[in-house]
């Protein structure tokens, strides 16, 4: 079911009527910048766009938008891109139940993998030549790759693939072939690192572009250190995966990427990079980091290179990468403890705000729910606002969330804080990284004793029905 | 050349339009790895348009930020 490259995604999507083909001259900045930012705010049914006449790079293909809207998701997972987003949301969490822990999931090893066409040596690659760049946001101290899954091993389990981490970090270009990448200690590959380090010799890694959809969806997922990427693409996929040795090291890479390039991570070096538009909106500042002396190059014939857009206030396509598994993961969690959840929204700033719909069964209940929501695994730094409402208002329906807290919220007894929590070096108003706090909003209605004046809100009549479709027939009918 | 971000001496070309139509070089600074092109956007291209926020020349690099990595796993 789960398609196995780009290029068959793009074949879905341009089937549906979700790939916007566009060979017109493209100036690299702002214009493309711009188109790329566009296409996450074009709604449920935002295309993607496949361009071959970026500025200077004639002929070259660049992708962006691939997964930009609900539509394109619904069809990443084999649903109607119809498929509301509530309904993504169930199959997904479905889908994570029945994988359980993925080892029944089906990879396969390719010799002479389509990503191994053409083979470039390090000193001949120019990434800026090679590779349709451009500077996302005026303020980026340079050309980011956006769209990456860098894989690295684990330095004392070389042969095991669940240690093995497939991770989405940017990629900043320092020359025709090296690359500044910014990694948390906190984050799988950062281990890696520091065992590199702690042994004194390279890290070898592998920087995948152009992958299949299902892969960069799980390479934005925060999986244990022990789960494999792969393993769970073809899981919740429902594919079996192909992969292949990198050339130059033990690194497992898709067999399918547009693109793999291959490098080393030299110990304790340290170099400027930044400043990046980051997906809370604000620009990171410049830092000391790590650095990749690419050593290969390796790519189809004729490669498409995908990119998306990051930063700023508005929707963009990595919230939309993160958003559903996001959602997805909080509501199983939440549900093991808390059968009365209903859902989970976390689409904003990967669950920075989160709104939970649940049934509390008793006074006061909601509020436990929403510290259990803080010490999530992805809580507990990500969560920083905890919205609860009851379970018949749609957390997704945000004019529906506005009237819980306007009708619902009793001020002292309803909003509460946690100063001094886990916090993320990215959010300004963290202030002293990586402490942050927390705030708790109960938007339910109080049960008694908890208290609150009765009241009886105002709902259909009981079988009512939604006139919205036929009145809109009966508009366009006019308007011809 | 002098890089438009740290102001240091330490830019220079390291990439040309690969098409061949002369749209555009590429500039590098060895010291801050800042890179642009000579046919950005005003804001970035030209000195005085640009956003002092980001400008490093002011910037002691000693005093940067510094990723740092400690590993949980040892030898065995």
């Amino acid at each position: 079911m789960g398609f196995k490259d780009l290029r068959s995604f793009l074949s879905k999507l341009e089937e549906e009527g979700q790939l916007v083909r566009y060979s017109e001259p493209i100036a690299l900045s702002p214009d493309w910048s711009d188109i790329t930012r566009a296409l996450p705010r074009m709604g449920q049914y935002g295309p993607a766009i496949l361009a071959d006449n970026l500025q200077g790079y004639k002929g070259k293909k660049v992708v962006a938008g691939v997964h930009a809207s609900l539509a394109n998701c619904a069809l990443m997972f084999g649903h109607s891109k119809h498929t509301p987003l509530q309904d993504q949301i169930n199959s997904l969490g479905k889908r994570w139940a029945a994988a359980g822990d993925a080892s029944d999931a089906k990879l396969i090893w390719v010799e002479n993998p389509p990503c191994q066409e053409v083979i470039i040596e390090g000193d001949d690659v120019n990434l800026y030549e090679l590779l349709p760049l451009h500077r996302l946001n005026p303020s980026d101290g340079g050309f980011y790759l956006p769209k990456t899954c860098v894989v690295t091993k684990d330095m004392y389990a070389p042969d095991d693939i669940d240690s093995e981490n497939v991770g989405t970090y940017r990629c900043q270009i320092h020359g025709p072939n090296t690359i500044g990448i910014n990694i948390s200690n906190m984050h799988d590959a950062g281990e890696h690192i520091a065992q590199a380090e702690a042994l004194g010799v390279p890290l070898p890694i592998a920087i995948c572009l152009g992958n299949d959809p299902m892969l960069d969806f799980m390479a934005s997922t925060p999986l244990k250190s022990d789960e494999s990427e792969y393993k769970y693409a073809a899981a919740l996929g429902d594919f079996t995966y192909e992969l292949t040795k990198a050339t130059l090291s033990n690194l497992d890479v898709p067999a399918n990427a547009e693109f793999v390039i291959e490098g080393e991570i030299l110990p304790f070096e340290r170099f400027p990079e930044g400043p990046f538009g980051e997906f809370p909106g604000t620009y990171s500042g410049v830092g000391k980091t790590c650095r990749i002396h690419v050593k290969r190059v390796t790519h189809r014939k004729d490669p498409i290179y995908s990119t998306i857009y990051i930063g700023g206030r508005s929707e963009t396509e990595s919230d939309m990468l993160l958003a559903l598994n996001t959602c997805s993961l909080l509501y199983n969690q939440l549900r093991v403890d808390f059968p009365q959840v209903r859902a989970v929204n976390a689409m904003y700033q990967h669950g920075m705000t989160t709104i939970v719909s649940a049934k509390p069964r008793s006074p006061g209940h909601a509020k436990t729910i929403a510290l259990r929501v803080a010490c999530t695994p992805h809580g507990t730094d990500y969560c920083r606002n905890i919205i609860m409402v009851d379970a018949e208002v749609d957390p997704f329906n945000l004019t529906e969330v506005m009237w819980a807290l306007s009708t619902r919220v009793r001020g002292e007894e309803d909003v509460f804080f946690i100063p001094s929590t886990p916090g993320l070096p990215l959010i300004p108003a963290d202030v002293h990284p990586p402490l942050g706090r927390k705030l708790v909003i109960d938007a339910t209605t109080p049960i008694p004793p908890d208290e609150f004046r009765p009241s009886k809100v105002v709902e259909p009549y009981q079988k009512s029905t939604d006139w919205r479709d036929t009145i809109a027939k009966i508009q366009q009918q006019l308007q011809k | 050349m002098k890089c438009l971000r740290c102001l240091r001496e330490s830019a220079d070309v390291v990439a040309k339009a690969p098409d061949g139509s002369g749209a555009w070089e590429v500039y590098y600074c060895t010291e801050c790895n800042y890179s642009w092109r000579n046919n950005e956007t005003e804001e970035i291209s030209v000195p005085e348009k640009r956003d002092a926020w980001g400008q490093l020349d002011k910037v002691d690099f000693n005093q940067m930020r510094v990723n740092v990595y400690r590993a949980m796993k040892k030898p065995v």
